[in-house]
């Protein structure tokens, strides 16, 4: 069977080149920007895409698109998929809006959602586990814990970006595990996904350990077909890693990565100060943009070109960085550089086979990027105190002096918090700094609520919101907490329970594609016992009982009669002449004296 | 046999097993309790403490806070300093406000160029009368790679708990701020507060940190997660210190989890090598009676369950939190006390978990002795419980026992003896409404001392002190008066008021020394005599002289009694107490 199966394979990769020259569709494009952001960060924003067309898809062809995630989607019928691996917080307040407008990642941990054919609720949600135990394995991550309590089914929150044929039946689910923790274990399966799987083109550059020294970074996989107008479809699959760097942290070498005080001589000291001394320093915060490389931010230098990515026009130019076009950058010799219009990006042209390298000396800024103002800026905290009931403030502000904004706000929440809906209030703060109360209805448009059953399925709450310009809203609601069974604590219970973010979608006409925001996760106490406590109940129950069981047993069944009693007892019958006889015997033997005077 | 006929002669003696015995097991109970107490610091009933979260690894890392930090920690310092300075030179008071936003400025400064994130809150508080206000500043260093789960706080008041100005506590939290900063271990975010004064600053932003805050405090606009620890740093002195001074003791008695405790006592002895003392036991040579001491300063504090520094507000939310202040002339300098707090938030930031491992209900004699409440406890139980078998010997007396000797007021009846058995009616009404009444009438002085202002806090006191010793001996000629009640009171009614009252005081005592064993403790000894005073029978001459004797020992047990003569002892103002007291 081997020796037949390796005999045929020249044969079939022969017929398989036959089947594939007609079709077009099959490519491949990489492409990495950076982008030096405020308070000495660098973005770095890779990104994959390869298309497969649907007809080499349904055959089990699989060139660009890995076999190993083709075969899960084909198996549960998965005709759109969206994978998010996320840790740490976009700082939206220096950093500005967030890349590809937040459409390409997800809340801290794990996100999926995908769309799934099936011809019923039932079907679609057994299909759905067995995505999610499929992914778990090729992800290494838990993924098979999102069961019914963690999947929504959201109404307006995602829309398909695929281009779905009307025949499919389907349904969409989305399931988050807030608290999973995104490491190297994530990397390696998401890198081997890639056609030139870490070992050349921009993929050179993943090293795990600065990867995830990053202080946010976000992994995404999307699948979804998409066709041409003339009805020729392909399936897509785009792979993206957006990270934020620390430049002054990832430029520590890795044999000396602690950040000791700098000698004394190295202080950058503010020597206008009059008390300023070889022992006094007011340091002086460096104001010119920070000198960095490639192969100092990220460990490794950048080899060569993947050569199954597409050598035509623009997606030769894979690497492109966004600074003033004054700022001097050096290059590898074998390298091209391209300055775009737009005076500020720049990209560049690879050689094969060779090592690149960019760097940027230190420089005084003259100009700067511009950052787009964020379109909204969303909050969501837990209030008040206590084991038993808590509250939920989210507040969103509307930067824009000129328009109102729409937008969907999604939570999932666990089934051990229970909202009260009812007590869903709004406050408006406008320009003025005056909150005032205003009816919730106001600015709510609609709502989509589907409220929580015990250890089956958690809440859902959609609302479809308005923002008035230049104004704050606060939406609070109080819950409670509900208590759990024993059994039902995770071994870290008094870290408190992970409660999914928010996910926010604005339905602005500006932006083609809509823009979607995260809440950072929240940490929910719950009513925990001290685990101690059943062991401690058990030793106390079995000590009372063999103690006072003994002794009540004993006064229950025990017979105290006086000496005469007794006597008169006894003579009634034989039987009793006997057994007091005996009675006597046996506690003149014990020396025991029943005796009462 | 000896017991059973023990049982019987009590059986047959209703005069000792409802008049002596329940006194005798009372007094025993006290005995005991009191005596427990005292044994508590021997070492066969206390342990030594131990490090129970794994997870803090207290002084397991280095601490790198040195070199030129410390030329950076005296450029802050200067730089503050200065902007002081210059605000006395100019005639102090008038511009005060102008000083203090000029240095709240610079602080956000510092703190903005170091990168963290900053911002304000404006608060104003009304109590007794004086209005506290200010503005607090705070910056957090987001966790990288951190969600705002979870944040430890670092907190430095411009005025410490004692009223001192504390510039290199505050200069010590600024350069801490931008050392920490360079770190990318910290999985939980830093939160650095700068409040005014160590009460009422660290109250509002804590406050409004859960949304609990009244309205003329200001929300704060940035957030983080849940708090899982607070260190409070003063050092409000200019030379080098000897040792570390932990205070732990939070408002109305509640601590803070005994590893944190001892995590800082750990960092502070093994780690940095300075000793760390606690309950102002500044030579503590781990004898019985140094142990004793320092057990009741801290019972002492607990009972009376005021503010001990900022660390205190954070109780109430179930923030763990000390405070750490540098006491006496040593060697150590600034530095040490950084590198310490750096070792603190290490620990801290290794948790995974909030701290609940160790106790919450502690005593601790030494800093690194303690009893844990399943050692102390029956101290308390057994002095609340003394009031409960009076409580129910006088209930069982005036049902099982009536009077043996003829009173004035009551018809003995005759065949008392054939009654002996039967139940005898209690009469409820008075008592129950009478005990009730009274117990109510204690919320009058609670709202007038939470709402009067500052100024008439001693006259009140006096006027109370006056109500206190009249008022009971109003009542009781009222009620000994036949005229001023329809039917006569009878001795049954005062066995009855007397249990309603006992077992009012033994619940409430009992279910409070769980809660708070020290405060419980006090009262329970303080209201001890209650127990034993009755009827005086006997000559006239005689029973005036009792009478009165026990009424002065009575009032001088009085709330307000003792509150003026500890007042006098500890040669504090009874005002300054009670505008504490009001806080």
């Amino acid at each position: 069977m081997t020796v037949l199966s390796i005999l045929s394979l020249p044969f079939v990769a022969l017929l398989l080149s036959l089947w594939n020259s007609p079709v077009i569709a099959s490519d491949y494009h990489e492409n990495l920007l950076l982008q030096p952001l405020p308070q000495s960060s660098l973005l770095a924003s890779f990104n994959f895409r390869s298309n497969t067309s649907q007809q080499s898809f349904d055959q089990q062809h699989f060139r660009y698109l890995p076999r190993a995630l083709g075969q899960i989607l084909q198996h549960a019928h998965t005709k759109e998929l969206h994978l998010r691996f996320t840790t740490g917080r976009w700082d939206a307040e220096s950093w500005g809006p967030r890349p590809w407008n937040g459409s390409k990642e997800g809340g801290t941990g794990v996100e999926l959602w995908a769309w799934i054919d099936a011809p019923g609720d039932d079907e679609a949600f057994a299909k759905w586990i067995t995505l999610t135990q499929s992914l778990s394995g090729l992800f290494c991550a838990s993924l098979n814990f999102v069961d019914s309590t963690r999947t929504t089914r959201p109404v307006v929150s995602f829309e398909p970006t695929g281009d779905h044929s009307v025949a499919d039946e389907l349904h969409l689910l989305h399931g988050t595990l807030p608290g999973e923790v995104v490491c190297t274990e994530n990397l390696t399966p998401f890198l081997k996904l890639l056609p030139c799987k870490g070992k050349a083109g921009i993929s050179t550059l993943f090293d795990g350990h600065k990867l995830f020294d990053a202080a946010w970074q976000s992994m995404s996989v999307d699948i979804q077909p998409v066709c041409s107008p003339e009805g020729e479809c392909v399936v897509q699959i785009e792979q993206t890693v957006d990270m934020v760097l620390d430049i002054d942290r990832s430029k520590r070498p890795r044999s000396n990565p602690i950040p000791r005080p700098v000698p004394n001589d190295q202080l950058v000291c503010d020597t206008s100060k009059p008390y300023h001394a070889d022992d006094t320093c007011y340091p002086l915060e460096k104001m010119n943009d920070k000198a960095w490389s490639l192969t100092e931010i990220f460990g490794r230098s950048l080899t060569g070109v993947c050569p199954l990515a597409d050598s035509d026009g623009s997606s030769e130019q894979s690497v492109c960085l966004r600074v003033p076009h004054e700022r001097g950058v050096f290059i590898s010799e074998a390298a091209e550089e391209f300055k775009k219009e737009d005076g500020f990006t720049r990209c560049f042209k690879l050689a094969p086979s060779t090592s690149f390298d960019l760097s940027i000396p230190q420089q005084p800024v003259n100009t700067e990027v511009p950052l787009d103002e964020p379109v909204l800026h969303a909050e969501r905290t837990i209030v008040g105190h206590g084991q038993e009931r808590g509250g939920m403030r989210i507040i969103f502000g509307n930067p824009s002096n000129t328009s109102a904004i729409d937008f969907i706000y999604f939570e999932s929440l666990p089934w051990f918090l229970r909202p009260y809906i009812h007590t869903l209030r709004a406050t408006i703060t406008e320009s003025n700094g005056l909150p005032r109360e205003i009816p919730a209805s106001d600015i709510i448009k609609e709502t989509y609520y589907r409220p929580a059953i015990d250890r089956e399925r958690g809440t859902q709450l959609e609302l479809a919101l308005s923002v008035p310009a230049a104004s704050t809203v606060t939406l609070t609601y109080d819950f409670e907490k509900a208590i759990l069974r024993y059994t039902e604590y995770p071994p870290d219970a008094n870290r408190g329970f992970n409660v999914a973010p928010a996910v926010i979608r604005i339905l602005d006409t500006a932006h083609n594609a809509p823009v979607y925001i995260r809440s950072t996760s929240l940490l929910l106490q719950l009513p925990t016992p001290d685990f101690s406590m059943p062991y401690n109940v058990i030793i106390l129950t079995s000590t009372v009982i063999a103690l006072a069981f003994g002794t009540v047993f004993n006064i229950l069944v025990r017979r105290v009669v006086s000496l005469t009693e007794a006597e008169a007892l006894g003579a009634q019958s034989l039987k009793g002449k006997l057994l007091g006889k005996l009675v006597a015997l046996r506690d003149r033997f014990r020396g025991k004296d029943t005796k009462v005077e | 046999m000896a017991l059973k006929s023990a049982i019987r002669n009590l059986r047959n003696n209703p005069h000792l097993l409802f008049v002596r015995l329940p006194n005798l097991l009372s007094f025993l109970c006290i005995v005991v309790g009191v005596v427990w107490l005292l044994l508590l610091p021997l070492n066969e009933y206390s342990r030594n403490t131990y490090i129970s979260e794994n997870a803090l690894l207290p002084g397991q890392v280095h601490a790198y806070f040195t070199g030129s930090e410390q030329n950076i920690f005296r450029g802050y310092k200067r730089e503050l300093e200065g902007l002081l300075n210059e605000g006395q030179e100019r005639g102090g008071q008038k511009d005060e406000a102008e000083v203090t936003a000029a240095v709240s400025d610079k602080v956000l400064s510092i703190l903005q160029a170091a990168g963290l994130k900053v911002a304000t809150q404006k608060y104003e508080y009304t109590s007794a009368g004086i209005t506290h206000q200010g503005e607090n500043a705070y910056a957090i260093i987001h966790a990288p790679r951190g969600d705002a789960t979870e944040a430890i706080v670092l907190v430095a008041a411009w005025k410490t708990a004692d009223d001192e100005l504390n510039l290199n506590g505050v200069t010590l939290a600024l350069t801490l701020a931008r050392y920490f900063k360079r770190w990318s271990l910290w999985s939980k975010d830093i939160i650095f507060l700068i409040t005014p004064d160590s009460k009422s600053g660290t109250q509002a932003w804590i406050d409004a940190y859960h949304d609990m805050h009244p309205a003329s405090v200001q929300p704060l606009p940035l957030k983080s997660g849940a708090l899982q620890g607070a260190l409070v740093i003063e050092y409000p002195f200019e030379h080098r210190f000897k040792s570390l001074h932990i205070v732990y003791d939070g408002v109305n008695g509640q601590l803070p989890n005994l590893d944190l405790f001892n995590t800082a006592v750990a960092i502070a002895g093994g780690q940095m090598g300075i000793g760390a003392n606690l309950q102002e036991m500044w030579t503590h040579d781990d004898s019985y009676e140094h142990r004793l001491q320092t057990m009741f300063r801290g019972m002492t504090k607990q009972g009376l369950g005021y503010a001990t520094g900022a660390h205190s507000s954070f109780m109430p939310y179930h923030i763990d939190a000390i405070t750490l202040q540098p006491k006496g002339e040593g060697w150590e300098d600034e530095m040490a006390l950084g590198r310490t707090i750096e070792s603190l938030c290490r620990s801290l930031n290794n948790l995974l978990e909030h701290l609940h491992q160790s106790f919450f209900f502690y005593l601790l004699m030494q800093s690194q002795r303690f009893v844990s409440i399943g050692t102390y406890l029956p101290s308390a139980m057994l002095i609340a419980g003394n009031f409960t078998i009076m409580a129910i010997a006088l209930w069982m007396r005036t049902g099982y026992y009536p009077e043996t000797k003829p009173k004035t007021e009551t018809k003995k009846p005759s065949d008392e003896k054939a009654k002996s058995n039967a139940v005898a009616e209690r009469k409820l009404a008075l008592p129950l409404s009478l005990v009730v009444g009274l117990h109510l009438l204690g919320l009058a002085p609670l709202w007038i001392f939470n709402n009067i202002f500052h100024q008439y806090f001693k006259t009140t006191t006096y006027i109370f002190m006056i109500v206190d010793i009249t008022l009971p001996l109003l009542l009781s000629s009222l009620l000994s008066t036949p005229l001023a009640l329809k039917s006569p009171i009878i001795p049954q009614q005062y066995h009855l008021i007397k249990s309603f009252s006992l077992l009012l005081l033994g619940l409430s005592l009992s279910t409070l020394a769980t809660l708070n064993f020290s405060l419980s403790f006090m009262i329970g000894l303080l209201c001890a005599p209650l127990t034993f005073i009755s009827r005086i029978q006997g000559s006239a001459p005689f029973r005036c002289i009792t009478s009165a004797l026990g009424l002065v020992v009575l009032n001088l047990l009085s709330p307000p009694t003792v509150l003026v003569g500890v007042c006098w002892y500890a040669g504090v103002d009874v005002e300054t107490v009670l505008t504490q007291a009001a806080y």
